[in-house]
């Protein structure tokens, strides 16, 4: 547990999160993870911390930084605080404020979601939002008509003394609800009732990684305070974002000091980390079928930076005929908004190029990731359908 | 239940290796990572033995593992052993088209970014500097904005060591990007030299200044893939033997090892897992059922039949050190070495003999399993590989991959 440690002094110039940054390996600009985040780190201990290096606005937050530092310097963090401590006396984008605001966008987009859809696929509105900094080299995500919350209101539910909270996030809620659909299914048929309470809001993964700290933590204040609840109660609490799990489990510890993250921490958990525990522990009530199907599977770097296996892989390999091919290619290059800033689109392509190549060779016809804007990444580089390990799930059960 | 027959804790040298070892016998292998491990930013070389704790230079390593205290990781394993760990680590680098050269017989000596030699026993077919001695023209490489690399430091360096005193020429070559940026380390232009438009400017630059059968020395910079494609076509080009010299980290050749070693494992079916903190075992009657893994959230156990200790020392968090104290992490394990702290250390930091430090390890035995002061072992399906066993200074005696390939691959074969 890693919960408030901001220390960057066991860093010793390694030099492993360097070699291992996926941007740094992509642009020059951006000058390393070890630079910007513990050696900067010590002089803005110093002085003035309003002092930001240009080029952080270049990390991702991707977190591969993390995952190879051998000594658990928590560089991402160390990051993230720096760019907040800069917004504190500088001022954001329009652009930036937008892609932060997904949750926003999302609820005045879906009631009107084929009219935004279009607009947001309409050439002059492109041409627009590229003049505020937004790609028009790649789709934005599209708006679903029924929201997740909506579609999940009309459902009618088997009723069972077995409980789990799922939290949904933004992406699965406004853009791809199915997702949520499909693990609503899964959990009736392992003999679950899944409880979705609407007074969570998003996580606050996009604010943090464009340097909303302060209003990233007052959500974090609504959704521990409503984890909490659930957590005296002993219910788990399920995700399929793996984004959002990282934020509300680890990053929450990380970053803010908020009573009771740490032991909220211990009743979340990512939907395929929650089913293979069942299975390990010989619980889970379900029946596959066998599916004939060779996919690629992108385990997402908030997935990997958990620290908790290759749960997703794990648990397809026990559907009988489905073979899984892991990418092992490194991060998709997305990181979320990132890959949508006019800016970052380059490098979020080149930072995945492993990754499609990898998915060439391969020679699939499907994906598969835990995370939303991962699987945009895939099917843009690729041409290739991407969908969520539990949506395969879903449809091995017998 | 979900079991294993290994799981091998620490993915550096040590743990691939023993991971490699194992999986190859069969066996159902968890590979349990927490960083990448120092391999990813070192040479790449295997270290076997450059020097005797006395500070005499080995020459082969059997007359050399003959004179070490019987407490060396090295002379409990015996010579064979550690042959056959070299032999088999040296099969899977050919099997994966990344050849590597030398052996124990003779040391090979590399020169460094400093203009100083260093030896060590097997090495990427890159760095083989034996060829210096015969050139009749030798031109160091260095790259404007490459940090830390100085080529005029390089050839007056070597021209003062016997066998390398020769007129060496200087040339510069500029990695012509448009975009401003950010000074360069080794693997940025180990990157620069994976493209066909950095490979051509190279050539560019240094055709004309190069002759045919002229030895040319260069960072570790020819590609950053474990493959030697970069250099062959760059020696076809401008029909030149290329040289690698040992640099700062990012060592080049160490993040090219690493991906090697990593995607062999993954290749023959280890299950690799990342960030991983393990926090605790499970051991009852002296057999370890399982390992402690704590998340963000919660405790997890992983169960197997057998394990494997290569977590590390001071530096990769295997053993730990506090004040007063110094303790294994996971098992408890007894420690063997001088426990005063207050000897730890020798304030000249270059001291003739080390720094006592550095002698600390896991108690074991001569089957490297952890043992009490009368040899009776403490967990009978644990193995201890790499920095964790103790008697042996890897920084003085330059050994640091060697014991952790013999020992990982001892371990590996064991379980």
């Amino acid at each position: 547990m890693k919960k408030n440690q901001h220390v960057p002094d066991e860093c010793i110039s390694c030099t492993s999160c360097v070699a291992h940054c996926p941007v740094t390996a992509a642009t020059n600009k951006f000058r390393g993870p070890k630079l910007v985040g513990p050696a900067l780190q010590r002089f803005r201990y110093t002085g003035d911390e309003t002092d930001m290096e240009p080029s952080l606005d270049y990390c991702s937050n991707c977190k591969n930084c993390d995952i190879s530092c051998p000594s658990g310097v928590p560089i991402s963090t160390l990051n993230v605080l720096a760019k907040a401590e800069y917004y504190k006396t500088h001022k954001h984008s329009l652009r930036d404020w937008m892609l932060a605001h997904g949750e926003l966008m999302g609820k005045l987009a879906t009631p009107f979601a084929s009219m935004t859809n279009f607009a947001l696929s309409n050439p002059i509105n492109k041409a627009l939002m590229k003049r505020i900094g937004i790609t028009d080299q790649r789709a934005l995500p599209a708006y679903a008509s029924k929201s997740f919350y909506k579609q999940f209101k009309n459902l009618k539910q088997k009723p069972s003394d077995k409980k789990v909270v799922f939290y949904p996030g933004c992406f699965i809620n406004y853009n791809d609800p199915q997702v949520g659909m499909d693990f609503v299914a899964v959990m009736q048929a392992a003999g679950y009732e899944v409880i979705v309470p609407e007074e969570f809001v998003c996580c606050g993964t996009p604010m943090v990684a464009s340097g909303f700290l302060a209003e990233a933590e007052k959500n974090a204040h609504v959704n521990v305070n409503e984890l909490k609840k659930w957590a005296d109660r002993k219910i788990p609490v399920v995700t399929c974002c793996t984004s959002c799990h990282l934020m509300l489990q680890q990053e929450y510890q990380e970053l803010f000091d908020i009573p009771g993250t740490e032991e909220v921490a211990q009743y979340l958990y990512n939907a395929t980390e929650f089913l293979l525990d069942l299975y390990n522990e010989g619980k889970l009530n379900l029946k596959f079928k066998p599916i004939k199907e060779r996919i690629v599977y992108h385990a997402p770097c908030h997935l990997r930076a958990q620290g908790i296996g290759r749960p997703s892989i794990d648990l397809m390999e026990i559907v009988p005929g489905l073979e899984v091919i892991d990418a092992d290619a490194g991060c998709c290059g997305i990181s979320g908004s990132y890959g949508m800033k006019e800016e970052k689109y380059d490098i979020s392509m080149k930072v995945g190029s492993a990754l499609f190549e990898k998915i060439k060779e391969s020679k699939v016809n499907l994906l598969a990731s835990d995370c939303g804007t991962c699987r945009m990444q895939l099917t843009h580089g690729s041409g290739l359908k991407a969908v969520h390990p539990i949506t395969l799930i879903k449809q091995a059960i017998a | 239940m979900k079991e294993y027959d290994v799981i091998v804790m620490g993915a550096g040298m040590s743990g691939l290796v023993a991971a490699a070892a194992a999986v190859k016998r069969g066996k159902k292998v968890m590979l349990m990572a927490k960083g990448t491990g120092a391999v990813a930013f070192g040479s790449g070389t295997v270290d076997l033995l450059g020097y005797l704790p006395d500070k005499t230079m080995v020459t082969d390593f059997n007359s050399g593992l003959a004179q070490l205290p019987k407490t060396h990781p090295y002379a409990r394993l015996g010579a064979e052993k550690v042959a056959a760990a070299a032999q088999f680590l040296s099969d899977i680098c050919k099997e994966e088209g990344f050849e590597y050269a030398g052996g124990l017989d003779k040391n090979s000596f590399l020169p460094t970014a400093a203009g100083t030699l260093k030896p060590t026993g097997l090495i990427p077919k890159t760095m083989d500097a034996s060829v210096i001695e015969q050139a009749e023209q030798v031109v160091v490489v260095g790259f404007e904005k490459l940090k830390d690399y100085y080529p005029q430091v390089i050839a007056k360096g070597l021209a003062r060591i016997p066998g390398y005193d020769k007129k060496y020429e200087v040339v510069m070559v500029d990695i012509k990007q448009d975009e401003q940026g950010r000074d360069f380390n080794a693997l940025d232009v180990a990157r620069w030299m994976d493209s066909p438009a950095g490979r051509s400017q190279f050539v560019s630059q240094l055709r004309g200044v190069v002759k045919p059968g002229a030895v040319v020395l260069v960072p570790p910079v020819l590609g950053s893939k474990p493959t030697y494609a970069v250099r062959d076509e760059l020696e076809g080009l401008l029909k030149c033997k290329l040289v690698e010299l040992l640099g700062m980290p990012p060592g080049v050749t160490g993040y090219r090892l690493r991906s090697l070693l990593m995607s062999y494992v993954k290749k023959m079916g280890v299950a690799v897992a990342e960030q991983v903190n393990i926090t605790g075992s499970v051991v009852e009657n002296g057999v370890c059922k399982g390992v402690i893994v704590s998340s963000a959230a919660r405790e997890h156990t992983f169960y197997a039949k057998s394990f494997i200790l290569a977590t590390g020392g001071f530096f990769g968090g295997g053993l730990i050190s506090e004040p007063g104290t110094a303790y294994e992490p996971i098992f408890k394990l007894p420690l063997a070495g001088d426990m005063d702290q207050g000897n730890w250390g020798d304030p000249k930091l270059f001291a003739a003999h080390g720094q006592p430090f550095a002698q600390i390890g896991i108690k074991v035995n001569d089957n490297l399993q952890p043992a009490d002061d009368n040899g009776n072992v403490l967990v009978s399906n644990l193995f201890v590989a790499g920095r964790n066993l103790p008697g042996y200074d890897y920084c003085l005696e330059k050994s640091g991959n060697g014991v952790a390939m013999a020992s990982g691959y001892h371990a590996g074969m064991s379980v």
